[in-house]
């Protein structure tokens, strides 16, 4: 398995991503994002707005999906899309990142409207941690 | 346990059993309501599991049940319906699903369908023009705070009282297009900010406007209740709740899961759920009312704009177009009913998620035009194949699933595995010599509902009516698709 892949169930679709920490896990996630938004993640960071944002949860299902929520909200919300991601923390159950958001010069190429917990576990086999996150299309 | 190992017994036409001891944690049975094609391919996408999830819930009443389009979703699989008691039973949003009250309308015509033929493409066009579509910010009705919460208080109601709709349309629609709804403090302030810049629109993804033929007439007393006449044009529309719906879910799913979750032992945490009496799950409930409420306003506005172009393309009005509401009705979502359950009535919170409710003749919220023949049933299905009318039927089979049917043809193949197959085809083109104009300002949209993605319509009817659940009226075929 790639650092982050697509795949597809019957009616949606999703990512598996995997880090050998979460800071890895949580930065892949949101590059499979972009891959399955725009089909490439964006190679400059130039002209980005840094915008901070902390997200705490119950445990990493539950900080992957606040941070894929907002990462959704911001693309089709404010219009603006993911170009990097810089980590000061990233744990089991917080995060705290600064996005470096670029405006969308294109729209989405797929319309996610949700993420969902449908099977999601972290789990680490090996040292490296892996998830699979279904959205709703 | 592999799911192909699951043992499924056939009890009666198109109804398969398992038995709550083929898994120890199950507490009901399940059922599934398949031809054995039809059964074999939900065996191997995994939504059989999904069906065994939902029949280990607690206070599960009757079986965990799935409709004959059965397919993969989360959760609940898609087509899957569950009732639990009304007081001291469970409320899943996973039950319904993030579109709330997604579901379909049919607008009946006198028009010929010689008639329409050579001014369909401009009525396609002009559609595609009027309503927002896909992914677009456009919206044609922006509402302040107030105005909204009045549409999502008073659903079709507030939608003849401020949009001069037709207040005879309210007795066609399920509920009567508006759930008690009175606190709008359950509602986040980011799901009013979706949901007011969205009335109005189609959306994205199998949502979709049709013209269609009646084609087929199968039962002619009821069709011509329902106004369905051989050879006239229909008019179908699939939409939701939209950005308004998935923010409500979204945000009781992560309410729900931060209060519950810890204690509860669940397969799959997309089951989450609340009691209907403990304050979260009345607050979801609340939400979905009005998120439901929403959909309904948004069907009837759709249908306003469908009104208003043929008014004027065909330079007749409503009345002489002979347009009238055949229904409107509800695929996603849960709702408060009264049923039989082991010779005793009793008030259950049946929730439908990709099912359609579908009550029998001489039922008390079956519109008094319709009630001696049943609930209308509508069965779109995929983008370029016919469509269905049913009725709902009485007791026996019916009784055992809620009066529940099908809500479409349901998926076969996943979005990318149908866009792999359509790049080797026009599917506009295709279409096209078949009769069927379509309007879609999204490529990617049109090849992920390619016919071939999706299961034969004709095989999920058959097997509704085999196993009693639902009685065929009429069938519709597409002549003009408007895609979101």
């Amino acid at each position: 398995m790639r650092n982050y892949e697509i795949f597809s169930t019957t009616a949606d679709t999703g990512i598996r991503c995997k880090g050998r920490d979460f800071r890895e896990l949580y930065g892949n996630a949101l590059r499979g994002l972009n891959l399955l938004l725009f089909g490439a993640n964006l190679r400059s960071t130039s002209g980005c707005d840094a915008v901070p944002f902390a997200f705490r949860g119950d445990g990493p299902e539950n900080v992957l999906v606040n941070l894929l929520s907002e990462a959704l909200s911001q693309v089709y919300g404010e219009r603006r899309r993911l170009a990097a991601a810089v980590f000061r923390r990233a744990g089991r159950s917080a995060i705290d990142v600064r996005l470096l958001l670029a405006p969308c010069r294109r729209p989405p190429r797929v319309d996610i409207k949700s993420v969902t917990y449908h099977n999601l576990r972290v789990e680490e086999r090996g040292g490296v941690k892996r998830a699979a996150i279904v959205f709703d299309v | 346990m592999s799911p192909k190992e699951w043992n499924f017994e056939e009890i009666a036409p198109c109804r398969w059993r398992l038995s709550r001891s083929a898994d120890g944690a199950m507490v009901a049975d399940a059922e599934v309501f398949a031809t054995r094609d039809i059964l074999r391919q939900a065996l191997a996408d995994a939504s059989i599991e999904q069906v065994v999830n939902v029949a280990c819930l607690p206070g599960l009443v009757g079986s965990s049940l799935a409709m004959p389009d059965i397919h993969y979703g989360y959760g609940f699989c898609i087509g899957g319906v569950a009732a639990f008691p009304a007081d001291g039973g469970l409320v899943l949003p996973g039950g319904v699903g993030y579109d709330i009250n997604c579901g379909v309308r049919l607008l009946a015509s006198s028009i010929p369908a010689g008639e329409f033929a050579p001014v369909a493409a401009d009525v396609g066009l002009a559609l595609l023009q009027r309503i927002p579509t896909g992914l677009t910010p456009r919206s044609n009705y922006r509402l302040g705070k107030k105005e909204f919460q009045r549409v999502i208080g008073g659903g079709v109601r507030e939608i003849v009282r401020s949009f001069a709709a037709e207040a005879g349309d309210l007795e066609f629609i399920e509920s009567g297009g508006c759930l008690p709804f009175d606190s709008p403090g359950v509602i986040s302030p980011k799901a009013y900010e979706r949901g007011s810049s969205q009335l109005g629109s189609l959306g994205s993804g199998n949502h979709f406007i049709e013209a269609q033929v009646v084609e087929e007439i199968y039962d002619p007393d009821s069709a011509r209740l329902f106004g369905l006449e051989k050879d006239r044009v229909a008019f179908m529309i699939h939409t939701g709740s939209r950005g308004f719906g998935h923010q409500i879910a979204t945000d009781y799913i992560e309410t729900f899961r931060k209060r519950n979750l810890g204690r509860l032992k669940l397969r799959d945490p997309q089951l989450v759920h609340a009691a209907t009496g403990s304050a979260e799950g009345k607050n979801y409930l609340q939400a979905l009312n009005a998120a439901s409420n929403f959909a309904w306003a948004n069907r009837q506005l759709l249908q306003g704009d469908v009104i208003a172009i043929l008014e004027r393309i065909l330079r007749q009005g409503r009345d002489k177009l002979g347009l009238r509401l055949v229904y409107d009705q509800a695929h996603n979502i849960a709702k408060f009913e009264r049923h039989e359950v082991g010779g005793e009535a009793v008030d259950l919170l049946v929730h439908r998620k990709g099912a359609t409710r579908a009550f029998p003749p001489g039922h008390p919220d079956v519109s008094e035009r319709y009630r001696a023949v049943g609930q209308p049933v509508l069965i779109p299905g995929s983008m370029g194949s016919r469509s269905y009318v049913l009725r709902g039927r009485a007791a026996g089979t019916a009784a055992g699933t809620f009066f529940s049917s099908a809500h479409g043809a349901g998926r076969r193949l996943s979005r990318h595995q149908a866009v792999k197959l359509a790049s080797q085809a026009d599917v506009r083109e295709r279409l096209q010599k078949s009769g069927i104009l379509v309007f879609s300002l999204s490529v990617q949209g049109l090849k992920e509902e390619i016919p071939e993605a999706y299961k034969d319509v004709d095989d999920v009817v058959a097997a509704t009516v085999a196993s009693g659940i639902s009685e065929k009226v009429a069938r519709l075929r597409p002549l003009l698709v408007v895609k979101g």
